[in-house]
């Protein structure tokens, strides 16, 4: 790939700090899952994949990148400021009353695309978005993030018919398969089995990457606009909580809040980057 | 005379004269025919989607299309479009507001035959409990081809009920001036009104007939547009009367009458209510409409006694 990524890596890091320091002035968040799709995220933003402008969250030409688990949206928030949406100082008041950014994604605030928090409606919306923008000629994409386990919900692959069918070719759905749901693993609680396979019989692109790697995520991305009329999907392989070791796939962390001695571990932690 | 026509067909005719005209214009079928929309489908395939029998997907694409600026119109059988997609509806099209009407085909009992599953006798009190959402029940090929022009010409978040079957014109020529009342004097009495919408406003007016006959003169209200309802208007057509029967083809809890009575209620105004509807409880039997009309209480018979009764307390 010509995209360096030593960039990208700092940005791993900045990121994961970012969001913990967000979390933990309020104690309010989803840390795990924000942390496995860091990389994801960074990759569309700052990886050259997504058409983002400066200053302007409205632009007409700018993808649509909506975060279909909306539990993990706080994690564009960050973001969102560097590309100066809004100040930087609403971090500091995420989740307060005065405050612009809320726990779950509103489509009032600079950025975001459309209220995300109920799972399963990421495919659909993107599709729709992705159908407009070709009825109507233009060239912006549609991104989906959804968790592996929203694609327990059937509209998932509801849609996922309707996308194949209409050969949107503009819409990109990336499944963080961090592997945990709340109460525990999906392979255990029950299993998706073969996700890529699954979503290759429905008639996608389908990749399967290492969802932390710079390189596989940008070769993946690369096959915008090369997938023969099907919508690209990468199942991006992650970790959750990815980062902060004793949240790493420890499911009860979902929601949970460090204790004091837990956040200066995680302090510790962070400061070494887990992404390399 | 000419037969009534569908109300589906009528309003699919409308939205075909102002589609040809603006390509924004986009039909979402789940999967649920009309004679008119085979015009759609043939003459303008690019605003024509089939999502599949998927009305989850289906709102969730409308939500999309939507956003990005298109008038979409969702169209499916009545207890599809409401329940089934609740949640999509509640969590994307409520909370952004997005101006899509949500077309449902067959409420009440008009899927007689079909029974429990297809009974649409909630989505009154479902859909009023969404904030935001205007819900209209036209009665006539008049009132639906006039809400199909405001569907059009002013987009919002809409839930229109259409009956499955046709009925006669019963206003003439005069609904559009009523359209932004939300409510409407189909037919003056002396003390005592029946309130309703949709199929039941022919029933109404077929009992003012049969009472006429014995000096009763009963109001019939065409309450259409429950949601934001016109207390204005409601109390103002109201007034004339001093006892009041409400009769709705719904589950009476939650639905057409209680908000009358909410209406009533927060107004102010103390007036005796008889409500007429489905009580709580799913039963099916074979038989038509009219069948399960008198196996839930709600047939003509039952309108004639209640108005009857209530008009010995006038």
């Amino acid at each position: 790939m010509d995209t360096p990524t030593e960039p990208l890596l700092a940005r791993s890091q900045w990121l994961r700090k970012a969001l913990f320091e967000m979390a933990m002035g309020p104690k309010k968040g989803h840390i795990p899952s924000s942390f496995s799709m860091v990389e994801i995220l960074v990759t569309l933003y700052f990886g050259g994949v997504a058409r983002h402008f400066q200053g302007e969250p409205d632009h007409p030409d700018r993808d649509r990148i909506f975060v279909s688990k909306g539990h993990a949206g706080m994690a564009q928030y960050p973001i969102f400021a560097e590309l100066g949406y809004f100040p930087r100082e609403e971090l500091d008041r995420f989740t307060q009353p005065e405050g612009l950014l809320g726990m779950y994604p509103d489509f009032r605030v600079p950025g975001i695309e459309g209220v995300s928090g109920s799972l399963g409606h990421g495919v659909g919306i993107g599709a729709g978005i992705a159908h407009a923008a070709k009825l109507d000629g233009k060239s912006h994409r549609a991104f989906a993030i959804l968790g592996d386990g929203e694609c327990y919900e059937g509209s998932v692959w509801e849609s996922a018919l309707f996308a194949a069918h209409h050969c949107l070719d503009n819409l990109v759905v990336v499944v963080d398969r961090n592997q945990l749901c709340i109460m525990g693993k999906t392979e255990e609680l029950l299993a998706l089995g073969d996700l890529r396979g699954k979503w290759e019989s429905f008639g996608w692109h389908a990749l399967s990457v290492d969802g932390h790697s710079y390189p596989e995520l940008l070769e993946a991305f690369s096959h915008i606009g090369r997938t023969h009329g099907k919508p690209l999907v990468i199942i991006a392989n992650t970790v959750k909580g990815k980062g902060i070791s004793f949240m790493e796939l420890a499911h009860l962390w979902h929601n949970r809040m460090p204790n004091k001695a837990q956040m200066a571990q995680a302090r510790a932690e962070l400061e070494r980057n887990p992404i390399s | 005379m000419a037969a009534s026509p569908l109300m589906r067909d009528v309003f699919i005719e409308t939205f075909t004269e102002a589609a040809r005209r603006n390509p924004n214009l986009i039909f979402i079928s789940a999967d649920f025919g009309a004679k008119a929309l085979d015009v759609v489908r043939e003459e303008l395939p690019r605003q024509f989607l089939h999502p599949g029998i998927a009305e989850q997907s289906m709102v969730d694409i409308g939500a999309g299309l939507a956003m990005e600026g298109k008038q979409v119109f969702l169209y499916a059988m009545g207890p599809f479009i409401s329940a089934r997609c609740y949640e999509q509806i509640k969590s994307l099209l409520v909370t952004m507001n997005l101006p899509i009407t949500l077309l449902g085909v067959g409420v009440g009992l008009g899927y007689d035959h079909a029974t429990m599953t297809h009974f649409v006798l909630e989505d009154l009190a479902c859909m009023r409990a969404l904030p935001g959402m205007e819900i209209l029940t036209p009665c006539d090929g008049e009132s639906t081809r006039e809400m199909a022009r405001f569907a059009i010409e002013d987009p919002a978040l809409r839930y229109i009920r259409l009956d499955r079957q046709p009925f006669p014109s019963v206003y003439g020529g005069r609904f559009a001036e009523s359209l932004q009342n939300g409510v409407a004097t189909v037919a003056a009495g002396e003390g005592l009104a029946i309130v309703t919408s949709g199929n039941f406003v022919h029933q109404a007016m077929q009992a003012r007939e049969i009472l006429r006959q014995e000096g009763i003169d009963l109001g019939v209200i065409d309450l259409f547009r429950i949601k934001p309802m016109n207390h204005k208007a409601v109390l103002e057509s109201l007034a004339p009367y001093s006892r009041l029967i409400t009769l709705e083809e719904q589950c009476l809890d939650g639905g057409f009458g209680s908000a009358l009575l909410e209406c009533l209620s927060d107004q102010g105004r103390s007036v005796a209510v008889k409500r007429l509807g489905v009580p709580g409880l799913y039963r099916a039997q074979n038989g038509n409409r009219a069948h399960l009309h008198q196996l839930y209480g709600i047939s003509l018979d039952d309108t004639l006694c209640a108005a009857r009764e209530a008009a010995k307390q006038v």
